[in-house]
């Protein structure tokens, strides 16, 4: 569990290699291309001319394919019925089935919807895969993010599975005292309150203690901040944010030309 | 000449109405080890905090008197300056991770990098102190990932790294088993070998009289002695006071009890103990 703090994984590819802030810009990107350009097929080519492959060149299919499978696709086919299902547009009825009778054109609706909510969701994933929290932070930071927040959001994704071990060692202890944490449904929810007065109480007593360590550290020094790794932003990542900030910007005026 | 300098310090927590600490006067020399020893409450980790700048910095609270480091007045200094006179570590080597690095080596620059030192002396820095404490084999493992004597030899080096003038620790090993306790001990002898002054508050009194210069020993904020280990961890007033003391000083006091220690001193460490019996039964 120490281990797997992160989605990312250890790569030799160019992706990984791409500044942090480029991967942002390109998830963003595509998030806004997905949803502005003003033609029906948006999503679905973005999938294939550029979520596919990125999935290669980050060499990450396997580990994409994983959160696929068990989220992405998921989540997006439960998005695409309840569309198709209940959006109330139009009227070329597809079939009946008791009270339900998709439209043709809302079944385009949500195959639209689900395509992008599927290119966004990949797009977030590949980032995840191919950056290392460390990095993207340190990156921000040395952009002018507050360290306050790299901080709060680098120790949230450490900690949370060091509470969970925690919870674990409570949940342990007071069943040695007789806790019942197994019967009734009413019965475990009264049970709850023994395990998260010591989770929440050790939590606060914990964050005073940590407040002083980093404090002890220089945290709130007002001296211009260091960082121990370089993180490199050639000109092929300053090159592809601009070639993307142009794209989304002729999006946005072939949208607004269009309609 | 002294580096650390406390005249009539009284300090209340906010929200209390007796003082954690009392009229406490106090100098360590440059390169001296001090041990303060006090039951539960009596203040040690408060006089701690006061010498790291924590309190009032981050306390709150009223502070009367002055606190001197090396030439410097504590409040008329930031906490984020202060810390780079006084290092200070503390019992819980699992809080004192920063839970903002991945590895044992990110986790000690942490520090260097928020007082903006360059990237290669940091890394010069780091890699240093690594050696010096024993944990060059750790730096890429993840700080979760170690055992607490490591966690807290880690902790301590993090300190170490930023190069402070005086080194406080409060109670360092009460977290520790004997092999953590051990091990951390070991790093804390060789920077008070280096010229470290060190400041120890600490329970385990028979480590204490192995290394400290000196003793001194806290109850209700107050002290109660100062003096060399020997005079401070033999004395009558502890055990009357309810300090813990040297298994080997309440033995040899029994054995004076019943007429069987005619040494003038009672022993503090094992080898005077030793010494006191044998050469008792060879008579």
């Amino acid at each position: 569990m120490h281990d797997r703090l992160s989605f990312y994984y250890y790569r030799d590819s160019i992706l990984h290699q791409l500044n942090p802030l480029t991967k942002l810009v390109l998830v963003f990107g595509l998030m806004l291309i997905s949803f502005i350009f003003p033609f029906f097929w948006t999503p679905h080519i973005l999938i294939l001319v550029a979520i596919i492959p990125l999935i290669f060149v980050g060499k990450v299919k396997r580990e994409y394919l994983n959160a696929t499978i068990r989220i992405i696709l998921p989540a997006t086919m439960f998005l695409f019925v309840m569309q198709a299902l209940f959006q109330p547009l139009g009227d070329r009825e597809l079939f009946r089935i008791w009270f339900l009778h998709p439209t043709l054109e809302s079944t385009l609706f949500a195959f639209r919807n689900a395509a992008r909510v599927f290119a966004i969701a990949s797009s977030f994933t590949i980032f995840l895969l191919t950056t290392h929290p460390r990095e993207l932070m340190s990156d921000l930071t040395r952009r002018g993010l507050p360290p306050q927040i790299a901080y709060v959001i680098i120790s949230t994704l450490q900690i949370l599975p060091q509470m969970q071990a925690k919870a674990q060692t409570i949940i342990a202890a007071q069943r040695s005292r007789g806790l019942d944490t197994q019967s009734s449904f009413l019965k475990r929810v009264g049970s709850l309150v023994p395990l998260v007065g010591p989770l929440v109480f050790g939590s606060l007593v914990e964050v005073e203690e940590r407040a002083i360590a980093i404090e002890a550290r220089g945290f709130t020094s007002t001296r211009v901040k260091t960082s121990l790794h370089e993180i490199p932003d050639t000109n092929l990542d300053k090159a592809l944010r601009w070639i993307l900030i142009g794209l989304v910007v002729i999006t946005i005026a072939l949208r607004i030309w269009l309609s | 000449m002294a580096i650390v300098n406390l005249q009539n310090v009284t300090y209340k927590y906010p929200l209390t109405d007796s003082p954690a600490l009392q009229n406490i006067n106090l100098q360590v020399n440059e390169g001296e080890f001090v041990a303060i020893i006090g039951p539960n409450g009596a203040g040690k980790s408060t006089l701690c905090y006061t010498l790291a700048g924590f309190v009032p910095h981050f306390f709150k609270g009223e502070l009367t008197g002055t606190v001197e480091v090396a030439g410097g007045e504590s409040h008329n200094s930031s906490l984020s300056e202060w810390v780079l006179n006084v290092g200070l570590a503390f019992q819980n080597p699992f809080n004192q991770i920063s839970g903002a690095k991945y590895t044992v080596f990110e986790e000690l620059a942490f520090g260097l990098e928020n007082i903006g030192i360059p990237r290669q002396e940091m890394k010069a820095r780091v890699e240093e102190a690594m050696k010096l404490t024993g944990i060059s084999d750790l730096a890429d493992r993840s700080p979760y990932s170690l055992s607490g004597g490591q966690q807290q030899r880690v902790a301590l080096t993090s300190i170490l790294v930023m190069q402070p003038k005086v080194l406080v620790l409060d109670e360092p090993t009460s977290q520790m088993d004997p092999i953590g306790t051990r091990e951390v001990f070991g790093v804390i002898r060789k920077m008070a070998q280096r010229g470290m002054t060190v400041i120890l508050a600490e329970h385990k009194v028979e480590w204490i009289a192995q290394f400290a210069d000196r003793v001194i020993a806290l109850k209700d904020g107050q002290i109660l002695l100062d003096d060399i280990p020997s005079e401070v961890l033999t004395s009558p007033i502890l055990p009357a006071n309810g300090f813990g003391i040297s298994r080997y000083t309440s033995i040899a006091r029994k054995a004076q009890e019943m007429g069987l220690w005619n040494k003038d001193r009672l022993p503090i460490t094992l080898d005077q103990a030793v010494e006191g019996f044998f050469n008792e039964g060879r008579k």
